[in-house]
């Protein structure tokens, strides 16, 4: 069915609505005045998300502050087959959450209540539009322990986080989002409101819907609240520093590691450009000269995160790093850890246009792939930087460019696609943590089977089959 | 440059979750308006106006990138593109900035019975009427008679204390006619501290709150001003925040081409806040007169813009039997950014209650800060709360005030 909105060009700018009135009144019975906005300087802070390569105008953004507004909002726009994206913080960085397709920007911000911290059963049941962090500080406050840590998440929804499958560092030892969802209420395009799964660790009841709507970028259904499981926190954690003079011995710093039977809870690697600009920013007396860095942070009871330490540093200089030391106190991790994160935004801080992709090998290959990133980086003249998550093989390599210097880009997106093959072909995956979104569509293709691709069409006609949500990502159309 | 951290540090995001409200969202405006893709018209003022400019997302972002600033300068630009509002030409360029004409103004104001306070307690009675103008906001009473005539233009060190230096005081336009209680013990402190303290009349607003709204030619004529009348000292100490942050940014105020642009940066490194000053001379104050709780506001242009945090702190724990608390995000804004409170006071408010809501969990009795801005916020909060708590200046928690 034909979408009634238009695809509109972003240089046209601020313009005049297209959705009719009537629609526009509707979805204000529904949120109020003050859950809408309409007016077209407020939408184009909407037209993007964490990336700077992609934009797209929304028509309208509405904040429901209920399932019930949830279901509402969907039906309207179904009857009327309007698009509607769904949206946290909006910092993702696949290009899913923005608009392409114009409609209707569905912004869960304000559905931010923590309902539950179930302390004796080790749950948490949350509104899809808390912040992570904000989950993270009211469960230390308990000593409690949610391990999935996209570095965005000092503003990521859990619902955003839910929707892009999301993990970072803390994904070696103790995965990802997945790994953690018990239930969720969900909202159906025809505004039906599910509660799929449940508390419970185990539950083998059908098949498993929350796991499908996990990394699903907003295509099936929208997310309102997620029932996660949780952890203690552990008793001790420390950070230990290695320094190389070559990526590949810290590469196989990693494997001799994690070969050893020691699962570190985190093991990041930095290259030199990244560590040359945290010097710049924040001086933390890191070797500038090092080709590599490897963060690593052991957490457990005292005895094991001593014990664990002193095996990664003992097997870091076995592989032959220059120097490695644990961290002399918590203000100085702390200090570690700031820079790691810094180093995306020192990375995006260094030019207008940054193509930042997670893709992720087993982590065996990891010293191939950077090879190959680095061979890619000197043949077209392009800096590439290399920071990400050693420990379970997802990097991201980040091509500095600009979008409007047509040249340099075209050559950028090429260098881009020949990494996706590299890592393809090193028995890894184009997305580890970021997800498809627009960024990635034009390479599903190579990544997944065409009677998988028909297979995810199919499942996605039977929750939406007029196509209303987030239209337009994952995918090419055919 | 769109990792929206900022979001997790931004008060007015907390309070509306609008995207075009928070750093992140307002600096794509900006650009958008300056490659033309968006009309920079009155809407587009009107999304720069939600910004406290409380530079607690600088502080918050990896980059550092100076969200702030961006925001003044492209409301400056909007004023040079567009001019100013009738009222803002009205009030910036024929009253603010001649502290001669405010003195009138406000001299005629405080004839009125019950809109004036010799001492004490600032906030009560017809100076509600004020209200009406500020939209709710209780409107402190004006002092009578003001800071300069209740001062000398010279105080020397009280007997005893041997004389350490000369230092001129800047106490701007709250101290001058709000609050000139708090003005006389910021010179009092200031002089037992041994320093001899020199009042100039020649001073004028410090013209932040104009820079901040866009009228920057308006702002250089005051700092000149300013500059003027004290750029023969040394050492040049504030009272409020909101100055210092001021002072020591002129510098920035005039661009490295034009002429003044060297005075003002040698004028902006003479100046210090009022705690920040006295911590740096190990200045140790008087016993409390009597066993208190007090707790601290950090005033975001303290705090945010020129990262003093310790220096209030530390003279509040060094009083005698006075026991200070921390109070739950004691950096968190006030809610009133000058104008922002006025034009949106929704926000200004629901801001406002958490930081309320924060003093009554430390069950303190006074709440000392170091800017008469948010001494008026949190006077007007408590009020509005019913919190039995009294708002002081730490000058005033020094000289053993106790409201």
């Amino acid at each position: 069915m034909q979408l009634h909105v238009k695809y509109r060009s972003y240089l046209t700018g601020i313009c005049t609505m297209a959705l009719p009135t009537d629609v526009l009144g509707a979805l204000q019975n529904i949120v109020g005045s003050e859950g809408m906005l309409a007016s077209g300087l407020d939408l184009a802070a909407y037209s993007f998300d964490g990336t700077t390569n992609w934009q797209g105008m929304p028509e309208v953004v509405v904040f429901p502050t209920t399932a019930e507004h949830v279901s509402a909002i969907l039906a309207l726009a179904n009857a009327q087959a309007i698009a509607v994206t769904a949206r946290g913080a909006g910092t993702n960085v696949s290009g899913g959450s923005i608009p392409t397709a114009g409609g209707i920007v569905l912004c869960t911000t304000r559905m931010n209540r923590i309902l539950e911290i179930d302390a004796a059963n080790l749950t948490a049941t949350v509104e899809a539009g808390v912040v992570l962090n904000d989950l993270n500080l009211a469960l230390s406050r308990r000593r409690l322990f949610f391990p999935p840590d996209p570095q965005s998440f000092l503003a990521a929804t859990i619902g955003g986080c839910v929707s892009e499958n999301a993990g970072g560092p803390y994904a070696v030892k103790y995965g990802v989002f997945k790994h953690y969802l018990l239930g969720m209420r969900a909202v159906l395009p025809s505004g039906a409101i599910l509660d799929l799964g449940g508390r419970t660790m185990k539950n083998v009841t059908g098949y498993d819907l929350p796991q499908l709507l996990c990394g699903s970028e907003g295509t099936l259904a929208v997310i309102t609240q997620v029932t996660m499981r949780l952890l203690p926190q552990p008793a001790m954690r420390q950070t230990v520093l290695a320094v190389f003079d070559q990526v590949v011995k810290a590469g196989e710093a990693v494997h001799r590691i994690l070969a050893s039977g020691i699962i570190p809870a985190k093991i990041e690697l930095m290259d030199n450009w990244i560590i040359r600009r945290i010097e710049e920013m924040m001086p933390l007396g890191l070797p500038t000269n090092a080709d590599a860095i490897l963060l690593f942070e052991c957490d457990g009871l005292p005895e094991t995160v001593t014990k664990e330490c002193a095996a990664v540093i003992d097997l870091s200089r076995q592989a032959g790093a220059v120097s490695v030391r644990a961290a002399e106190n918590a203000r100085e991790a702390e200090n570690f850890w700031t820079a790691r994160r810094a180093g995306f935004s020192a990375i995006f801080g260094h030019a207008k246009t940054v193509l930042a992709e997670d893709v992720t090998v087993p982590i065996t290959r990891i010293p191939e792939l950077i090879d190959r990133v680095r061979k890619l980086s000197r043949e077209h003249n392009l800096t590439i930087v290399i920071i990400g998550h050693a420990g379970d093989g997802n990097l991201h390599p980040s091509i500095l460019t600009d979008k409007h210097n047509i040249g340099h880009f075209t050559v950028a997106e090429r260098v881009m696609e020949a990494i996706f093959s590299a890592a393809l072909e090193l028995g890894g995956v184009v997305s580890g943590e970021h997800g498809i979104g627009l960024e990635k569509r034009r390479v599903l293709k190579q990544a997944m089977e065409p009677e998988a691709i028909a297979l995810l069409r199919s499942i996605k006609n039977v929750f939406d089959p007029k196509g209303i949500l987030n239209p337009g990502k994952i995918w090419e159309d055919a | 440059m769109k990792c929206g951290f900022c979001m997790s540090s931004c008060p007015v995001y907390a309070i509306d979750h609008i995207e075009s409200h928070v750093a992140r969202g307002r600096n794509v405006l900006v650009l958008l308006g300056a490659q033309g893709d968006i009309i920079r018209n009155e809407a587009y003022r009107q999304s720069l106006s939600y910004c406290l400019v409380c530079g607690r997302c600088q502080a918050t972002c990896p980059a550092k990138i100076s969200s702030a600033d961006i925001t003044v300068q492209a409301r400056s630009q909007m004023a040079h593109e567009a001019g100013l509002t009738g009222i803002q030409r009205f009030v910036y360029r024929g009253i603010l900035k001649h502290r001669s004409r405010m003195a009138i103004l406000l001299g005629l104001m405080a004839r009125i019975p019950g809109m004036s306070t010799k001492e004490g307690r600032p906030l009560r009675h017809l100076a509600d009427a004020a209200a009406l103008f500020s939209r709710g906001l209780s409107v402190p009473r004006l002092s009578k008679p003001f800071l300069g005539q209740r001062i000398a233009r010279r105080t020397v060190p009280p007997p005893g204390v041997k004389i350490r230096g000369t230092v001129a005081v800047f106490l701007g336009c709250a101290f001058e006619f709000f609050f000139a209680d708090a003005g006389k013990d910021i010179v009092a402190t200031l002089a037992q501290a041994g320093f001899e303290v020199i009042y100039s009349s020649e001073l004028t607003c410090c013209g932040l709150a104009i820079y901040c709204s866009g009228d920057d030619e308006t702002a250089r004529l005051m700092a000149q001003t300013n500059m003027d009348a004290l750029g023969s000292f040394d050492r040049i100490i504030t009272g409020c925040a909101t100055c210092s942050s001021a002072l020591k940014k002129y510098g920035s105020w005039f661009c490295e081409e034009d002429p003044r642009h060297v005075q003002a940066v040698t004028f902006s490194r003479k100046v210090q806040d009022f705690s920040e000053f006295l911590v740096q001379e190990g200045f140790q104050p008087q016993p409390a007169s009597q066993p208190d709780l007090v707790t601290y506001h950090d005033p975001c242009h303290l705090r945010w813009h020129q990262g003093v945090t310790a220096p209030p702190r530390k003279l509040l724990t060094s009083l005698e039997r006075m026991m200070f608390v921390e109070m739950e995000g004691a950096d968190a804004c006030c809610g009133l950014g000058g104008a922002f409170g006025m034009y949106h006071r929704d926000i200004s408010l629901a801001i406002q209650v958490k930081k309320i809501d924060a003093i009554r969990k430390t069950r303190a009795r006074i709440v000392a800060t170091s800017c008469p801005g948010c001494m008026i916020q949190l006077m007007d909060g408590c009020r509005r709360h019913h919190l039995p708590v009294t708002v002081l200046h730490i000058s005033q928690v020094l000289q053993g005030r106790t409201g």
